[in-house]
């Protein structure tokens, strides 16, 4: 019944959904649309494609009887160059993406033809320290589209023009906060995080009203002074631990649960000055959307030394473990294991190493790592997996309902860290040690796969292999496809069921954005970007 | 935010080619601001310029300056000169995900400059030949065939314009008696060095033909080798039963038996003497 969903009955059903949209006022996103955003496949409403985060698209008319006739339809050239990581926002045949460092663009999906276009005035002096000036994306809501800078503001932006209807600061840039995530809109407010713990900071997530910019509340992620877990840092380090909210997180609405991950503690490779647990570093928040308050937290990697952010993106569904319906949010994290928690309470199911890593003997039934002896930087170097890149980092899994698997791009590779000084001067954000160094361990055995896992589990049920690195994540899709990239510019679809390479086109150069889809005309689409460029396929 | 911060292969590229391009490169760095002279370089500079650099510039560049999200820049030294380094580390490569490092203090810049210049060069042997006669020899071997110095010269092997500050005595004169001894293989996930390339493979094919070369490109899904004479096959990996690299040869010939010892000693003199700052 699904496969009749939104493409088997042809072109009437386009029609009619169509001629349905058009009703509507063009670029008018509600909350109940997001909502039910499985029902408005025909567009692409969220940085993660629904508020599960699942990266999944219940369209099917690109499929793997035909996904091998995939052809371009068109290209978009940037008018900003740099780096390109933006997961495009799809509604009502327009698509809004980003070009680094922050300008917004909105295209017609039918051409490609850009309709509007607004800059960020940034300052000359800009900090972006320990990061890339880039963006990754936009929110949208009723008919504006939000974005975070680089210099940390979230501006809002009217869907139809481009033209500003509220800019607000929401981190002090000379301070090294910096943004490059995408926000997120729930109803009536938008909630983003913000980057730069390299700088000396201390992590917060805000909401903000999205009507007018209203801050509405925020959430330190390192406790205070006062604070239950403010004793897992020594001394004043937590002042300017990092734990930032660099990466877009996920939405429960019937829980009304937010679930965000934080970054690493800093410095990054040089613990001494920061003995202790040093909560909520590279933990996943579970966060009371009204309030700000947190629910309950895991921590993934306590007193974390080898800068393994906690920022993958959490997926949420829905499964029967034991017998028993649960409510999952699973998170493959940047330290190589697979974790799978109650989203209601935080609680620990299940969890196990999905790449090589070295540094722990498995999960205790907590979940809690069980830390092998003498794994932190020394000065001398200390071989360890896996690399500072993480088995996977920013880039998105996806999540299939209708496999049950969990596609992860995934980096097998270690590296020797090194230990530097251990503290920070905040007062001069640029000396950015982080408190050591590392040096990647290449080679043959270093490589790249897209790994299906059983996402109840964490088993492997098939991994394709990749030369070069990826920055890519997964898209799945109802077609059965698992669309992915690699750093050589290969675009490719595989088998969803076994991972078996179906299509691929090199587009020219390294892909680094989140692949997406979207429908306009009866017609799916994906999205590629390559280099400096939008390419966007379709059947003939 | 370290996610985009020590790591990206493409980044990377970008910053490599903000590097190499600088000159003409309309996106390089503008002129550093009025700054105190370059300090004579010392062991004691050095030293304190590796510290700094240990903690401030290797997360992206590799300890070594061989790279690691950031791009290799173990000889870029001989090809930026002092002047050239500071003012990259003041201005940062615009567009390249490098800061501005405006913060440090002149005399704390000038030590890692000191260190930086150091790296590419390896102190092991000292030319003992006619730097002359072995120029003489590079032409009547028809090294150039192969090889360019400049914009002069075949591309089939690597390009030698800054050898004498790329590979030590011993390594040059190792490389002509045994060319592929040293090869390093391929670097993996990062994109090749200029030498990984020049390993030799050998492709069989699910129809049975086989063929050796030097890898050009590969990627998931293809990969195409230049073979002895420099034509370029490209192959779809589907249609290939396998692909081993073979460790030890090389397309260029020995030169143990073609040049007396002493000859040899006057062709790494002369490729010791190319790409000196």
């Amino acid at each position: 019944m699904r496969a009749a969903k939104y493409f088997l009955c042809g072109a009437a059903l386009a029609g009619l959904v169509l001629g349905a949209r058009l009703e509507s006022a063009a670029q008018d996103v509600t909350y109940d649309q997001i909502l039910h955003s499985a029902s408005h496949a025909e567009d692409w409403l969220t940085y993660g494609g629904n508020y599960a985060s699942q990266r999944f698209s219940e369209l099917q008319q690109i499929n793997k009887t035909n996904v091998n006739q995939l052809k371009l339809r068109w290209v978009y050239q940037l008018r900003r160059t740099g780096i390109f990581e933006s997961s495009p926002i799809v509604v009502d045949g327009i698509m809004y993406v980003t070009e680094p460092p922050t300008t917004v663009t909105a295209l017609d999906v039918r051409t490609g033809r850009p309709v509007w276009r607004w800059s960020a005035d940034l300052p000359k002096n800009l900090l972006t320290i320990g990061l890339f000036p880039t963006n990754r994306g936009v929110a949208i809501l009723g008919d504006t589209v939000y974005v975070a800078t680089i210099d940390a503001h979230l501006v809002a932006l009217d869907a139809r023009t481009g033209a500003v209807r509220w800019n607000v600061e929401i981190g002090d840039n000379a301070k090294a906060v910096a943004i490059t995530q995408a926000p997120l809109a729930i109803k009536g407010k938008i909630i983003v995080g913000m980057g730069g713990g390299e700088g000396g900071l201390r992590g917060y997530i805000d909401a903000y009203d999205a009507k007018d910019g209203k801050r509405l509340w925020r959430l330190y992620t390192i406790p205070t002074t006062g604070e239950p877990g403010v004793d897992t840092w020594e001394g004043d380090s937590y002042k300017y631990g990092g734990a930032t909210t660099w990466n877009t997180g996920a939405y429960d609405p019937e829980l009304n649960t937010l679930y965000w991950g934080t970054g690493n503690p800093a410095p990054d490779w040089n613990g001494d000055a920061r003995k202790g647990d040093n909560l909520y570093s590279c933990s996943l928040l579970a966060i009371d959307a009204d309030t700000g308050k947190m629910k309950w937290y895991f921590q993934f990697s306590p007193h974390e030394t080898h800068d393994w952010d906690a920022s993958e993106p959490p997926i949420l569904f829905d499964a029967t473990i034991d017998g028993k319906k649960r409510k999952i949010v699973a998170q493959a994290d940047r330290n190589a294991f697979y974790y799978v928690l109650d989203r209601v309470t935080g609680q620990f199911i299940a969890g196990k190493a999905y790449a090589k890593e070295t540094w722990a003997n498995g999960l205790d039934e907590k979940g809690r790592p069980v830390e092998n002896p003498n794994i932190d930087p020394t000065t001398k170097g200390n071989l360890i997996y896996p690399s500072i890149t993480g088995s996977v980092n920013w880039t998105s899994p996806s999540y299939s309902p209708l496999t049950g698997l969990f596609y992860v791009d995934t980096r097998e590779q270690g590296a020797y860290y090194y230990k530097g000084h251990p503290t920070i001067d905040p007062a001069n954000p640029n000396d950015i040690g982080g408190g050591g160094g590392q040096k990647l361990v290449n080679g043959d055995a270093a490589y790249t796969a897209v790994r299906a896992l059983e996402a109840t589990t964490g088993d492997r049920k098939w991994e394709f292999k990749m030369v070069g690195d990826s920055w890519t994540g997964t898209l799945a899709t109802a077609g059965g496809l698992v669309f992915c990239a690699d750093s050589q510019g290969n675009f490719f679809a595989l088998d969803a069921d076994n991972g078996k390479p179906l299509w691929n086109i090199q587009l020219g150069n390294s892909v680094r954005a989140n692949p997406i889809t979207y429908a306009v005309d009866g017609k799916q689409y994906v999205v590629g970007e390559a280099g400096n460029a939008v390419s966007v396929f379709s059947l003939p | 935010m370290t996610a985009n911060r020590w790591l990206r292969t493409a980044a990377f590229m970008l910053a490599i080619s903000a590097l190499t391009a600088m000159p003409a490169n309309p996106q390089a760095n503008p002129a550093a601001p009025p700054h105190s002279p370059h300090p004579k370089a010392t062991p004691e500079s050095v030293a304190a310029g590796k510290e700094v650099f240990a903690g401030t510039c290797a997360g992206c560049h590799g300890v070594d300056g061989s790279g690691s999200n950031g791009p290799n820049i173990r000889g870029v030294g001989a090809q930026m000169g002092p002047e050239g380094v500071y003012t990259r580390i003041r201005g940062g490569p615009i567009g390249s995900g490098m800061p501005a490092f405006t913060a440090l203090d002149d005399a704390t810049v000038w030590k890692i400059v000191d260190y930086v210049m150091t790296l590419g060069h390896e102190d092991a042997g000292v030319a003992t030949g006619d730097p002359q006669k072995g120029k003489a020899i590079y032409e009547s071997s028809k090294c150039a065939a192969c090889h360019a110095i400049g914009a002069e010269g075949g591309d089939l092997g690597p390009d030698l314009t800054h050898i004498g500050v790329e590979r030590s005595i011993v390594s040059l004169a190792d490389t002509l008696n045994d060319p592929g001894h040293n090869l390093p293989l391929d670097t993996g996930l990062q994109e090749r060095s200029a030498y990984t390339g020049y390993v030799v493979y050998r492709v069989v094919m699910k129809n049975g033909k086989a063929f050796e070369g030097m890898r050009v490109n590969e990627d998931s899904f293809t990969i195409q080798l230049r073979d002895a004479e420099g034509r370029l096959h490209s192959v779809q990996k589907f249609d290939v039963e396998k692909v081993e690299p073979e460790p030890g040869k090389s397309f260029m010939p020995s030169y143990k038996d073609k040049l007396t010892p002493a000859q040899i000693n006057d062709l790494v003199a002369y490729l010791s003497s190319l790409g000196e700052a």
